[in-house]
């Protein structure tokens, strides 16, 4: 075995927990046992969210999108654990135009970075319509957390809003000069919607950065009645504890051993997984188990270094971080059988409740849903939402308030599920639309 | 002791770049356009095998007809965490090739990128069709003759009609490149994975896959093909292959910024080898998965 198969495991790890669902036999009832577990998601809406927008349906994307990695250090960030020493510097990625241009600042989703697959989708359609384009990890990616985050602590809208828009002001003050803007627009996917919305309102009030507009692409309207939804299909499709993991792993391996030695293949890459994945997640359940377990997966870090910042001690010893050479295989056992509402309560909660005074868990959790600026959205023409009516992140009260408060600025598309309509003609055409200041306005 | 030394030199090196605020670096240009056109066409490809496959009477299936291996069952399974005995020396390790990588690696093989398109491919075919040497002697050993022919014919037209290995002839030819080596002979061989060993620049592997990569030096050393091992050039060319394999991997240390990337990495490298071991030991005729039958409706 060379470096090359070596290396190429980054992809490998997304196929498999996609995979990992085709070794699902769960009987469907058990989803329905546990009541709107999916929100508002059927059948389609499961399926477009595994496998994304289909590549026939994408829009016309330019041929060649220039790209830079920017790495910034910034003044704020907290002391750095010894074994998060990689991600000192925040990592944001670029694509300038040659002449002034307005720049389009996209904020990416749950635990995820700057430069994911759905990333790429918006960065390409908006760099071809001729906006500057800079894309930026959520502030639940492991890598804002350490570099950018003034506590530790991630995933409460309007403190990572701040820390977001701090971010933006330092990459903007030294970003070189031939990058010339001339107005700015926030955008941002799932959470990365949200935040996009928060980071804007913040932005009325301090004016630093004067954004113009922002759009919302499949934003939940409360983070934790969302992952709490999640949470339940985890249980529903995989079941409670480490033991269901390694029972769905075992399942797993054996799937793909048997595909892979019915095949002529010589090596396992990624086509293969790809295939193996595509024939072989069929029912609601395997797709259910197959999201469950990415979201799972995408939380477990920020979950983790949240517990080592604010010293909770859930995870780890607050008097004895992990060292350089440690195993974390056992930390790491331990928080994927963990539901996300441990988070909230064993770090989340503790923590912002101390820096809070008068402050309670619901108080927490109310100040996690997009209502805090429900007057802003409801009156500013400058915001605009797309979503679907079949996001399994929302349920029909939250498509509801959302419909309310954005009256004629949001616009439902009757399919793509969480995010698999992304990149297709109608979004693409609807959300460059937004941006222009083109799109019909009737809010009150 | 050597290890220590040069990671320590290089670890300052690192120290002295890291002190400005921003870096702004370019990196290949995206091509969403092609990208999203070879995706239709993959999509449209495995669309038509798994017609094709899930086609009664197919070819596929009559071969297949000699009594087949039993399907693995999940209790078949090895365990999920993996044996890795020296993992504080491995930990290190890691982070010392993620540390060379960032600095050296990848900025030299980022310049390599920009150079003409058609003189990395021939730089690539070259070193792909030196090692065609290795997979003809591995093939072999591993009594996989009709592989091993398709080698030794690709190296053939490949350094003729090739021009010495610099235009991949034989690809177009229908006869693609399956390379091997000697960590598979070992595997076929029934040799164990042994414990997990992440390899100083060259990343992660196991015991068995390291005496591998270290046997195919060895026979290439041996073999000293056109004088290219062991003359004045073989530092430089050593150094160029190391770069264009660099080049080719689209991968990056620490890009999940997660604190368990150690663990993530060893799994899938470790397991991916485990199936890749059931292949080799059951290629003949296998049962077929129930799940790779009629897909779609």
């Amino acid at each position: 075995m060379t470096v090359s198969a070596c290396l190429q495991l980054i992809p490998f790890a997304l196929l498999l927990s996609i995979s990992a669902a085709a070794a699902q036999p769960i009987q469907p009832q058990s989803l329905s046992a546990a009541g709107p577990a999916t929100g508002l998601a059927d059948s389609a809406g499961l399926r477009a969210t595994v496998f994304g927008t289909p590549p026939q349906d994408m829009a016309t994307l330019p041929a060649k999108v220039p790209l830079s990695e920017v790495n910034i250090e910034l003044p704020w960030r907290l002391p750095l654990p010894e074994i998060l020493w990689f991600d000192g510097k925040l990592r944001v990625w670029l694509s300038a135009q040659d002449k002034p241009a307005p720049l389009a600042i996209v904020i990416s989703g749950t635990g995820s970075d700057g430069n994911t697959k759905t990333m790429s989708v918006l960065r390409a359609a908006l760099y071809g319509a001729g906006y500057h384009v800079l894309t930026m990890p959520s502030p639940t990616f492991p890598g804002f957390i350490a570099s950018a985050s003034s506590t530790g602590v991630a995933g409460d809208l309007e403190q990572d809003g701040h820390d977001l828009y701090r971010a933006m002001q330092e990459i903007l003050a030294h970003l070189p000069r031939r990058v010339h803007i001339t107005h700015i627009d926030v955008l941002g996917y799932s959470l990365g919607g949200a935040d996009a919305a928060v980071v804007k309102s913040i932005d009325s009030a301090e004016g630093k950065l004067k954004i113009e507009r922002a759009v919302m692409i499949n934003p939940p309207v409360s983070l934790f009645s969302s992952v709490g939804r999640l949470d339940r299909l985890f249980a529903a499709s995989i079941g409670p504890g480490d033991q269901a993991v390694e029972l769905l792993y075992r399942r797993l391996y054996a799937q793909i051993a048997n595909l892979y030695r019915a095949s002529d293949r010589l090596e396992l890459d990624e086509d293969f997984l790809f295939g193996a994945a595509a024939a072989t997640l069929k029912t609601d359940a395997e797709f259910s188990a197959a999201i469950a377990l990415t979201l799972r997966l995408q939380l477990i870090d920020m979950f983790f270094i949240g517990d080592l910042y604010a010293k909770t001690g859930v995870i780890t010893d607050p008097k004895h971080p992990p060292r350089l050479g440690d195993s974390l295989a056992d930390v790491q056992r331990d928080l994927r059988a963990r539901p996300f509402a441990d988070y909230f309560s064993g770090v989340f909660a503790p923590y912002y409740l101390k820096q809070r005074p008068g402050a309670t868990s619901a108080s927490l959790i109310a100040a996690n849903r997009l209502d805090i600026i429900g007057n802003i959205l409801s009156s500013d023409g400058n915001y605009f939402a797309q979503t679907t009516g079949n996001d399994l992140i929302l349920n029909q009260r939250e498509l509801a308030w959302l419909e309310e408060t954005m009256g004629s600025r949001l616009v439902v598309y009757d399919h793509g599920g969480h995010l698999g309509e992304v990149g297709e003609r109608q979004q693409v055409a609807d959300m460059l639309a937004m941006l222009a200041g083109r799109w019909p306005r009737s809010g009150p | 002791m050597k290890w220590a030394l040069l990671s320590g030199c290089i670890a300052l090196g690192l120290g002295g770049c890291a002190s400005t605020v921003i870096s702004i670096r370019r990196v290949p240009d995206q091509t969403p356009a092609a990208d999203n056109a070879a995706a239709v066409a993959s999509a449209k490809a495995f669309a038509d095998a798994v017609a094709a496959e899930s086609a009664p009477g197919s070819a596929g299936e009559a071969k297949a007809a000699p009594e087949p291996m039993p399907l693995l069952s999940p209790a078949d399974a090895p365990p999920m965490y993996t044996y890795d005995p020296w993992e504080r020396f491995n930990r290190f390790t890691y982070r010392f090739n993620a540390r060379f990588d960032e600095a050296v690696f990848l900025p030299v093989a980022n310049t390599y990128r920009r150079a003409p398109r058609p003189i990395r491919s021939g730089i690539h075919n070259f070193f792909g069709n030196l090692a065609e040497i290795d997979s003809v002697i591995n093939y072999t050993l591993q009594w996989r003759l009709k592989y091993g022919l398709r080698s030794l014919e690709r190296l053939a037209i490949n350094t003729t009609i090739g021009v010495g290995g610099l235009f991949d002839v034989a690809t177009k030819l229908k006869l693609a490149g399956t390379p091997t080596g000697f960590a598979t002979t070992l595997a076929k061989w029934g040799m164990h994975p042994g414990p997990y060993l992440v390899i100083p620049l060259l990343g992660p592997s196991t015991l068995r896959d390291g005496i591998g990569f270290g046997a195919d030096y060895g026979a290439e050393y041996g073999i000293n093909p056109a004088g290219l091992y062991r003359g004045n050039v073989s530092w430089g060319l050593g150094t160029l292959n190391a770069v264009d394999q660099r080049a080719n991997i689209n991968f990056r240390y620490y890009s999940s910024g997660s604190p368990f990337e150690y663990e993530t990495i060893r799994f899938l490298y470790v397991h991916r080898r485990l199936i890749e071991d059931q292949g080799l030991h059951s290629r003949e005729p296998v049962k077929k998965p129930a799940a790779d039958a009629p897909a779609g409706k």
